[in-house]
């Protein structure tokens, strides 16, 4: 199994997998269930570690989200582990109502999200459960942008009373945060400051948010990047001081555009301090098999993309201003 | 088990009794709510709370408790009249049926004392007590029990088969389930709309211990609960197929769809109070109140 370090960095899932294993021997109330996926969403290295507390459900995705909230009730801390889509669609009224209604202390990870799954296409390529878990009244919500990120996030989900969702990508990508990182609800985080324009990413898109400033930088623009993982409860007060600085600003995120992140952030502009803004991420399709490289180009969400939109939307600043 | 003692059939009697008094009291007060579904089950309710269940009202998360998962949760108005009946609120809290932060329409284990999960849409209920079952048995409680009450219609749920699957993959015969099989849905009678038929063969194919009763006989009742508790468990879950008549005690509501989702008005509701303590032989008693009209609903004109 491969270990994390800085030259050979192991994929989010693996990470996911390890984590779970270090949370386990802390708490002894938490328990792994999983719907016949375990080494695709790596909850088997928690299965290898505590078969004891490892529940195989099989191919059942409300009845594993429905047995997490009984044994929720019954004092243990469950992890349902399956893929996003299942999670947020096959088994969302289990997840709403015997779950989020009550409050229950079910830690949700949806796995795969996004563009880059594996080949799977369509059906497996989450876009949608951004938008669906944010609807949900009692639920948190975070999108980790590294896997230093995903770690503090499970950390404190597990500290946190109530059923929480957090995404875990299928891929590598840089390092953002030290090992001492640690993750907030509600709290952003500056991870370059600027006077231009704030890119504000979520999950792994706040990687290429910082690739972006770079492309943005050679061109003479200050941008500021911001990185929200906690998109509920989200970091009002940062958006609007940083957008209220800025002017304005590009939302990136790994998922649908609709009612998913960048509406999160457009809402609080909107209610805050409104200025131009532009939405990285899915528009209204559906997300296909292909290589990851394909996908990020047909769907415009390389930094490329990311530095043109803040062209566009510094262009309708100064359009307003003038 | 010796049969019932007659005060204690007497206890019984008086609990379904008053079940379904304080169901029709509650829906015609509301003005909402689910009377077919409710006087069905009203008997299983009275011997699992009055005579099977171990329950603590003064300390209703008491951990050595039986567990009542009420997958019907529509049928809300019985288990909240079992509930009162048994002291775990007061009985005026029955007129806050559907009122905001009051006894919620469906269930919200969150705000009534005795309610075990929150529920309201159809086939979850079982997957939930699985997961109560799972936990008990990793707590090493082999005393208590997880009864999960079922509709019948509810039946045509493809999670509730997820969940027969997973009980007796578990093996977990601390698990009861209890089928009000009484034959009728919100629009029809569930062989013709999805039969569930043949029922007894489906969960035994399933890998569950099946047991038979007339879900109206307390004692055959009492019987039946004191064998899956004590005799039957042998590492398979348990299914009692309890056979009632939907709207049981009130003529009009018997074998009757229409009465699945139907508030009686006061008038009726007091017709059907005085039928049902003639029914048990008790002095005439109406609804208690007719004279308390309530204020019709005034947003946008009303209902």
């Amino acid at each position: 199994m491969a270990e994390n370090s800085p030259s050979h960095p192991i994929e989010m899932r693996d990470a996911f997998g390890q984590m779970l294993v270090q949370l386990g021997k802390e708490y002894t109330h938490m328990l792994v269930l999983d719907a016949d996926l375990h080494t695709s969403s790596k909850a088997g290295y928690f299965k290898a570690a505590f078969p004891d507390r490892f529940l195989q459900v099989g191919i059942a995705e409300q009845n594993l989200f429905g047995i997490s909230a009984g044994l929720a009730l019954e004092g243990f801390i469950p992890f349902p582990c399956t893929f996003a889509s299942f999670a947020t669609r096959r088994a969302l009224d289990q997840v709403a109502i015997s779950i989020c209604y009550p409050g229950l202390n079910v830690k949700i990870p949806g796995s795969y999200v996004g563009l880059p799954t594996s080949r799977a296409g369509t059906s497996h390529n989450c876009i949608e459960d951004i938008a669906v878990i944010r609807s949900l009244p009692n639920m948190r919500l975070a999108d980790p942008g590294d896997n230093a990120d995903l770690r503090a996030i499970m950390h404190t989900a597990i500290e946190t009373d109530g059923p929480v969702y957090f995404r875990v990508t299928r891929y590598t990508f840089p390092d953002l945060f030290g090992a001492d990182h640690r993750f907030e609800w509600g709290k952003g985080e500056i991870l370059r400051s600027g006077n231009d324009v704030t890119l504000f990413g979520t999950g792994m898109m706040t990687s290429l948010c910082v690739n972006a400033a770079i492309l943005l930088e050679k061109e003479g623009i200050d941008a500021e990047v911001v990185h929200l993982a906690s998109i509920k409860p989200i970091d009002q007060e940062l958006i609007a001081t940083s957008a209220g600085k800025t002017g304005c600003a590009v939302s990136a995120e790994n998922a649908s555009i609709i009612g998913g992140f960048g509406s999160a952030v457009t809402e609080v502009l909107a209610e805050t301090y409104p200025v131009p803004l532009a939405r990285i991420g899915v528009r209204d399709r559906f997300v296909t098999s292909g290589s990851i490289g394909d996908l990020f180009r047909i769907h415009g969400m390389l930094p490329e993309d990311i530095a043109r939109a803040a062209h566009t939307v510094m262009a309708q600043k100064t359009g307003r201003t003038a | 088990m010796s049969a019932l003692t007659p005060e204690k059939k007497r206890e019984l009697e008086e609990a379904a009794y008053q079940i379904r008094r304080l169901s029709i009291e509650m829906i015609t007060y509301a003005k909402w709510g689910h009377p077919g579904g409710s006087l069905s089950m009203a008997d299983i309710l009275a011997v699992l709370y009055f005579q099977e269940m171990n329950t603590d009202p003064k300390n209703p998360k008491w951990e050595g408790r039986d567990r009542l998962i009420l997958s019907k949760a529509h049928s809300s108005p019985a288990l909240y009249a079992a509930l009162t009946l048994k002291g775990f609120y007061p009985r005026n809290d029955i007129y806050t049926y559907c009122e905001p932060g009051g006894l919620e329409g469906h269930t919200d284990m969150t705000r009534t004392a005795g309610i075990e999960s929150s529920g309201g849409p159809l086939g979850m209920g079982l997957s939930v007590a699985v997961g109560c079952a799972y936990g008990l048995r990793l707590k090493e409680n082999s005393r208590s029990r997880v009864f999960c009450l079922l509709g019948d219609g509810e039946l045509n749920e493809g999670n509730i088969w997820e969940a027969a699957m997973a009980a007796a993959h578990y093996h977990l015969d601390n698990l009861i389930a209890v089928v009000d099989y009484n034959k009728v849905m919100a629009k029809g009678f569930v062989w013709d709309l999805m039969s569930i038929e043949p029922l007894v063969e489906k969960w035994a194919a399933f890998g569950w211990d099946v047991l038979d009763v007339d879900g109206h006989d307390l004692e055959a009742l009492a019987a039946i609960f004191y064998r899956a508790r004590w005799i039957q468990p042998r590492g398979k879950p348990i299914v009692v197929i309890g056979h009632t008549v939907k709207g049981r005690g009130i003529e009009m509501a018997e074998f009757n769809y229409k009465w699945h989702t139907h508030a009686p008005e006061p008038e009726i509701a007091d017709a059907m109070l005085r039928e049902l303590s003639h029914r048990y032989s008790r002095p005439e008693l109406g609804y208690s109140k007719l004279g308390d009209p309530r204020e019709k609903e005034s947003f946008y004109g009303g209902e």
